[in-house]
């Protein structure tokens, strides 16, 4: 029993990092209709800026999350901004195909630039943990799973309450009442893929906290972000983040219960399962 | 003109079909994988430039066909020809079975379902014993680099033959209106399901059998290099780079790639797949309709035919 | 009235406990053109997906010439010869307005010779001339204007070789002088002893064109008879034409 609340634990933590992984893509995906398979390596940049500033910059890790943060917005915005909208309205396989080729060039950028080597964000509390009941709960899991938490309650204020978050969300309902209801596409897209790019960095600074990054992380998490993305309903943050505990919480049960090496089966099973017999929810927005 | 064209193509073919009695085996070997990775393209072709869902489940078929061809002739000791068969169908019979429940998600939840499927189907493979675990077999050794090349290119030459049936039949119309918009198709009468199922079964077909051949010719097989999703993704590439839904710019598409990424191959390999990268990003930008597209329509507007693209497609 | 070519009997839907269509039931005799009216959201569209198929009833029968059809998929009772247009046009946009045609003419309700891809081409050739899009033959579908797209609706919907015709609200968005012409067309469509059934919310336009009237409110069956009589109906004036007079 106590092994099963550990495990749980476990997973919830886990899944709160993989719910943040998931909002930014989600955004981007439900507002700008691309999905974007840079979005793994987008985290991977983000884990690297972290792991910089606080390397060499002696910034503490979550203090240097912010700055990443503002740094992977800039460079999100940019990338809309000046490439993406040049394509945005070609075909959905268009932009896979162009997002597939940024992923090849942001890995093997970060692969030259920061060697293929381990790296670890230690902070002097890595190591220490609070005892709960007998259950385990390690300081810097906590911070990431609550910063997380955080992180989508501000991203679910700024598309409810702010002018312009309103006015992504009447751009993800319809471009052209949008533009009636003046607004301009193309800032809008480049703040949303920024804010998609921000969360991303914030993601991933949190991963290489909890974890180790390479630059080659990013397909994974891609995968799994695409994943939990569908499960939580693309642009809703409150749903994407539940969608990431579900698949932290089964990938937790599965390497306990089955073997580690199910966890990739259960994780893309459950997935093909919920779109087969479920198509209808899923696709009830559409 | 089109007889003109006839005769260039039986040319073209002659003139592959020659390649291994007159070329270094380096390049007979390049020649085998070109063929082989064309064929799948062309097998993507099929689902995602014709019927116009974006499949990344051709991986399985791939893999299918090699691990049917592989237990055939490494498990029962069976011929190669009989190895070959026993990867088509469970190949084809796996895109009936699945196709059903599959094909009824419409774009990107069709691309993720089958991507899912590729990522359940080798983890499942690893753990079968009959198929070596996560080991894998290795196949009786038999070296014929002609023969491969020889078949590899008829199952290209079939592919390329079976895309321009599609070009000019009715179930080939059936694929594009399916493609176009699904819910006009079936009111005006085609039978949606089975549409779709057939062009999956057809790129199922083709896919199964390059695994089959690529298994005998490389003799050893894995789970990660049989069932490697980057497969899927290189064909989708060269079918997009080439130009979907047209008959030989997939081919086009993918023996220019597997050309450049050959090249850059042998030079240091990080900065050859940076560039790659950067292949990509710049054909979407400036040939959103692929290489075929382009040529025709930089002959009929020139420079012009950039800034038309640009208008239509950016924000 | 003759036997009638199409039937529709006690006909209810249901979206999770929503009701969309409750028990309407009808009949259309061949040739004849019924209007089919209602306020928004009255479950007009509805009504025609179910029978042209794209959805299935969660209640009651669809007969067409003596046939129940309602378990048959879309694409079957395309080919027995139910043709529709959509409200929202579905064109396919990247083929040419030839090839949009030429299509319908390959899978559509007459066997044999039309399959021949030379054959069904010809038909649709005549299909352009018919609605007059002859000139746009070569153009891509989703450069076409709005009248246009409408026509082509007509010409794709014509290749089927239907007996009965489903139109949704084709004359939306139209001006006076598209209108007329539109039902023109509808006419000479009838001519060719094709069954319509039409959704319009131009009264002018419905109430030339119907033999008879159909009207629907909250997914309800309120009345249905001859033009007049209908539209002078306690129930349907206070649901349809009052509500418009507002």
């Amino acid at each position: 029993m106590q092994l099963f609340a550990q495990i749980l634990v476990n997973g919830i933590l886990l899944g709160g990092l993989y719910g943040l992984m998931a909002l930014g893509m989600g955004l981007v995906w439900g507002v700008l209709n691309i999905v974007n398979l840079a979005h793994g390596a987008l985290i991977m940049l983000g884990g690297y800026a972290v792991y910089y500033l606080y390397t060499k910059g002696g910034i503490d890790p979550f203090a240097a999350l912010p700055i990443a943060m503002v740094l992977l917005f800039l460079f999100g915005y940019l990338l809309q901004r000046f490439l993406l909208n040049l394509i945005v309205r070609s075909a959905q396989l268009n932009t896979l195909l162009i997002t597939f080729g940024l992923d090849v060039v942001f890995v093997y950028l970060a692969q030259l630039l920061f060697s293929a080597d381990f790296r670890t964000i230690n902070p002097p509390y890595a190591g220490s943990n609070i005892d709960v009941g007998g259950v385990t709960i390690p300081y810097a899991q906590l911070a990431a799973f609550l910063v997380a938490i955080f992180l989508a309650a501000i991203l679910f204020l700024f598309l409810d309450r702010t002018r312009t978050g309103r006015a992504i969300r009447a751009t993800a309902q319809n471009l052209t009442a949008a533009r009636l209801y003046g607004v301009n596409p193309r800032r809008i897209y480049a703040l949303t893929f920024g804010t998609g790019a921000a969360l991303a960095g914030a993601a991933g600074g949190l991963y290489g906290v909890v974890s180790q990054i390479t630059p080659y992380i990013g397909v994974t998490l891609t995968a799994k972000s695409f994943v939990i993305a569908i499960l939580g309903g693309l642009d809703k943050p409150i749903g994407v983040i539940l969608g990431g505990l579900l698949l932290g919480i089964a990938e937790a049960m599965t390497a306990l219960y089955l073997d580690p090496t199910f966890t990739d089966i259960i994780s893309f099973g459950l997935l093909v399962l919920v779109l087969v017999a479920k198509p209808a929810q899923i696709l009830g927005r559409a | 003109m089109k007889n003109l064209q006839r005769a260039g193509l039986a040319l073209l073919a002659v003139g592959l079909a020659a390649v291994p009695f007159v070329a270094s085996d380096t390049l007979v070997q390049f020649g085998i994988n070109a063929l082989l990775v064309a064929t799948l393209t062309q097998g993507w072709n099929i689902i995602g430039g014709f019927t116009g869902y974006p499949s990344f489940g051709n991986s399985v078929f791939y893999g299918l066909g090699t691990y049917g061809t592989a237990i055939a002739m490494a498990q029962l000791h069976l011929p190669f020809g009989v190895g070959l068969v026993a990867g088509g169908v469970l190949g084809v019979a796996f895109a009936l079975l699945f196709g059903i429940p599959i094909l009824r998600l419409r774009g990107p939840y069709f691309a993720i379902a089958t991507l899912g499927l590729a990522a359940v189907m080798s983890a499942i493979v690893a753990t079968i014993g009959f198929a070596g675990k996560n080991i894998g077999l290795i196949l009786p050794l038999f070296r014929g680099d002609t023969l491969f090349y020889e078949l590899s290119l008829v199952l290209l030459v079939a592919a390329t033959g079976t895309v321009a049936w599609l070009a000019r039949s009715r179930f080939g119309a059936g694929l594009v209106a399916i493609r176009e918009d699904e819910d006009a198709a079936q009111v005006m009468g085609i039978n949606t399901t089975m549409y779709k199922v057939g062009a999956l079964a057809l790129a199922a077909f083709f896919s199964s059998l390059a695994g089959g051949i690529h298994a005998y010719w490389i003799t050893f097989i894995d789970p990660g290099s049989a069932f490697d999703p980057t497969l899927n993704v290189r064909m989708v590439i060269m079918t997009l780079f080439g130009g979907p839904g047209t008959i030989f710019g997939p081919v086009l598409g993918s023996f220019v790639l597997s050309a450049v990424s050959e090249v850059l191959a042998s030079k240091v390999s990080t900065v050859a797949s940076l560039f790659y990268g950067f292949v990509i990003v710049l054909a979407v930008v400036f040939m959103p309709k692929g290489l075929l597209d382009l040529f025709q329509g930089f002959r009929h507007s020139g420079f012009r035919y950039f800034a038309q693209n640009m208008r239509r497609f950016r924000l | 009235m003759t036997a009638p070519i199409f039937e529709v009997k006690g006909l209810t839907k249901k979206f999770r406990g929503l009701t969309a269509l409750s028990d309407v039931t009808f009949q259309v005799a061949p040739g004849e053109i019924l209007g089919l009216i209602g306020p928004n959201g009255a479950g007009k569209t509805t009504l025609i997906s179910l029978i042209s198929g794209t959805l299935l009833p969660t209640a009651g029968e669809i007969h067409f010439e003596g046939r129940r059809i309602d378990g048959l998929p879309a694409f079957k009772r395309a080919r027995l010869g139910i043709g529709r247009t959509f409200q929202v046009m579905k064109p396919f946009p990247g083929l040419s307005v030839l090839e949009n045609v030429t299509v319908g003419a390959l899978f559509g309700a007459t066997e044999g010779q039309e399959k021949k891809r030379a054959k069904a081409r010809e038909l649709a050739r005549e299909l352009l001339e018919f609605t007059g899009l002859t000139r746009h033959a070569e153009q891509r579908a989703d450069q076409l204007g709005g009248p246009d797209r409408k026509r082509l609706e007509f010409a794709k919907a014509l290749a089927l070789h239907p007996k009965l015709l489903l139109l949704d609200e084709v004359m939306a968005g139209l001006n006076h002088v598209e209108v007329d012409e539109v039902v023109a067309l509808i006419r000479k469509i009838r001519d060719r002893k094709v069954t319509i059934l039409v959704i319009e919310h131009v009264m002018k336009a419905i109430r030339n064109l119907s033999d008879r009237l159909l009207v629907i409110h909250h997914g309800q069956q309120i009345a249905q008879g001859k033009v007049d009589e209908v539209l002078a109906d306690q129930r349907v004036v206070e649901a349809y034409l009052g509500k418009r007079r507002q």
